[in-house]
């Protein structure tokens, strides 16, 4: 059953345009991030969820409920804000309390709620504390908690982690998720980070220029983009021009590769490959693949990352290869670079949006 | 080889930023010179020709400032003077505390032009207000004008350059729109928000608007006097004309009554926002330096 669900939104701040066509629809318990580059539209996605801003068009609904142009204070939305919103005048207690108070909670319910969530997010020893006398970590965990105490339909996370260390991050957004899977409730979270976004979502929308340009799986947008636009995005991709030479092979610089499925372009046209790192292996030999020269080799434990100038195309790609299998290589050294193409995203060299 | 750093003795250090100190010295006599005349004027029993070196410590007396407390007019003019100032302190935040956070909320763009709005009391004088505005209301609205408490709306125009710019500097100190959303998306309303989280968090700054305004009321002669009202300032004066030391006891007493009382007040408040970790904003030229 959909628990959100945005329709044909279309939104503009003077001649701007934030959001065009976005439609989103959200199940009941899932966590959905929405990722993408500065200025892409997601936390304005967010706002009009949360009732802050009011799109130009198009709707929103709740479990099949138009709130389109309800009022934000009673769509009944937990939100967390990126910068720390905790209120500095209130104890993390009152904080936790305020939402349940303006719904007029009786107070023994109240306090046993406020206790519930706390110990929840683990913070219950911090009660009678005020923001200031916290850590980022804990404001925001204490804000998750304000959000969750009023058992809202959806929770709305505007980049909640951006303001924290790596370390702090990676561990809040683990509890995050651990908190989410516990509740059970729907969750829309916001992000530029696709570390954050992959790691934690049920699905993942990558967002462009006001626009859903995927929705998938983390795994199904890491390994099946739809466009070259979310395989730049995600991960990291090499660029290799070549020309299609009949159907399903392109040739780079002389060295043909087949694609899985065939470009749908005629023999001739200049295409850009775009192939992942895992997906170059480096051999020890120039005559197999593309001969280059090793430019930096990086044992990474498990992986090993070995970045090449290629002789013919005068680019450096990198390859990532599990170490047990990738040779051992100098700065210096000669070597090929054989291609599997099978997975790789195609754009017409003169433009970047277009898919396979 | 043990290192031993002993501290610079005084005389050091007033001489080695010679420049800024010999500036601050002259600054802080500027200011309290006249401010100890004054009171060697109102509080010393000595004839003013009398007045020198040989006299500083002679005759020192309260005489001059009780006498004024007996005049007939003292005590009303003062509580009409108090009364205006609270009248024009709540007239004050009920029009600038909606009005500055609805221009930071929704119409930043406008800032510059309330901004500008504001400090034009400091461009056009007193006197032109109120002859304008007492021209207009005289033959229209006599009753108007003939109430003590006329007085508000011209002492609210003219505290509006102090007044907007604490409030301003207060809310620029705080993330008022993260707030306000916050607070809304936890179910509260706009009357709500205001009064559990805008209020509160802005209180240094209400608190320092206020005393503002008071100041600007317990110092406003020209417009009092024009529409012919009696309140404190013109009392100081009328009895200045009849005791020149008594004016000067009342104007000394005024003076450092208003300042105990910010000063007080300041610390106040600092001490309660260090206690919540808040920022003060004690005055709008100290937030925006």
């Amino acid at each position: 059953m959909s628990a959100l669900t945005f329709t044909g939104i279309r939104k503009t701040f003077d001649s701007n345009v934030a959001l065009e066509h976005f439609d989103l629809d959200i199940k009941e318990g899932e966590l959905i991030s929405l990722l993408g580059p500065s200025g892409c539209g997601k936390t304005t996605v967010l706002r009009i969820a949360a009732g802050f801003e009011v799109a130009d068009s198009g709707t929103v609904s709740v479990a099949g409920t138009d709130i389109t142009h309800l009022s934000a204070h009673k769509r009944n939305m937990g939100m967390v804000f990126q910068s720390y919103s905790l209120f500095p005048n209130l104890t993390v207690e009152l904080n936790v309390d305020y939402g349940l108070r303006t719904r007029k909670i009786a107070r023994a319910e109240r306090e046993r709620r406020v206790k519930e969530i706390l110990e929840l997010v683990q913070l219950d020893a911090m009660a009678s504390r005020y923001p200031h006398q916290l850590s980022g970590g804990q404001q925001q965990r204490v804000a998750l908690a304000r959000a969750l105490a009023v058992q809202p339909r959806v929770l709305l996370l505007d980049e909640p982690l951006s303001a924290l260390d790596a370390k702090v991050r990676a561990s809040l957004r683990a509890e995050i998720r651990r908190i989410q899977t516990e509740v059970g409730i729907t969750t829309l979270f916001v992000t530029h980070d696709q570390e954050e976004a992959l790691g934690i979502s049920d699905r993942v929308g990558v967002m462009s220029n006001g626009r859903l340009e995927q929705l998938a799986t983390p795994l199904d947008v890491y390994r099946n983009p739809a466009s070259a636009f979310v395989a730049r995005f995600v991960g990291s991709m090499n660029e290799l021009p070549g020309m299609v030479t009949e159907h399903g092979m392109v040739d780079i610089a002389g060295y043909k590769v087949a694609t899985a499925d065939g470009l749908s372009v005629d023999a001739g046209a200049n295409v850009m490959l775009l192939v992942r790192p895992e997906d170059l292996a480096v051999t020890a030999s120039t005559e197999i693949g593309l001969p280059g020269t090793v430019t930096a080799s990086t044992f990474q434990g498990a992986s090993t990352e070995i970045s090449v100038r290629l002789d013919r195309l005068d680019r450096l790609v990198t390859s990532s290869m599990a170490s047990a299998v990738a040779p051992v290589v100098a700065v210096g050294q000669r070597v090929g670079i054989s291609v599997d193409a099978r997975r790789a995203v195609w754009e017409p060299a003169q433009s970047s949006m277009n898919g396979p | 080889m043990a290192i031993v750093v002993t501290g610079s003795r005084p005389a050091h250090r007033f001489t080695r930023r010679l420049g800024p100190n010999l500036i601050l010295l002259a600054a802080t006599v500027f200011f309290i010179a006249p401010l100890l005349s004054m009171a060697r004027f109102a509080l010393q029993s000595v004839p003013v020709i009398s007045l020198g070196w040989s006299t500083l410590f002679k005759r020192w007396s309260w005489g001059a400032m009780t006498e004024a407390f007996h005049e007939p007019m003292f005590g009303s003019t003062l509580t009409l003077s108090l009364k205006l100032a609270v009248g024009t302190v709540f007239l004050t935040l009920l029009l600038l505390l909606p009005t500055a956070l609805f221009v930071h909320l929704r119409l930043p763009r406008a800032r510059s032009l309330v901004e500008f709005l504001t400090v034009l009391p400091y461009v056009v004088p007193p006197i032109a207000i109120v002859a304008g505005v007492a021209g207009l209301f005289r033959p229209n609205a006599r009753w108007f004008v003939n109430s003590n408490y006329s007085l508000i709306p011209f002492y609210v125009v003219l505290a509006l350059p102090f007044t907007y710019r604490a409030i301003d500097a207060g809310i620029r100190a705080i993330d008022v729109r993260t707030l306000v959303d916050a607070s809304r998306s936890l179910g509260a309303g706009w009357a709500t928000t205001l009064r559990r989280v805008l209020i509160p968090n802005l209180s240094s700054a209400v608190v320092s608007s206020s005393f503002l305004t008071a100041a600007v009321v317990l110092g406003e002669f020209t417009i009092a006097n024009t529409l012919s009202k009696r309140t404190f300032p013109t009392f100081t004066l009328e009895y200045a004309q009849k005791s020149s030391q008594g004016g000067m006891a009342l104007a000394l007493l005024t003076l450092v009554a208003s300042t105990a009382l910010l000063g007080l007040f300041t610390v106040f408040i600092r001490r309660r926002a260090r206690q919540r970790g808040a920022v003060v904003v004690v005055n709008a030229a100290e937030s925006q330096a």
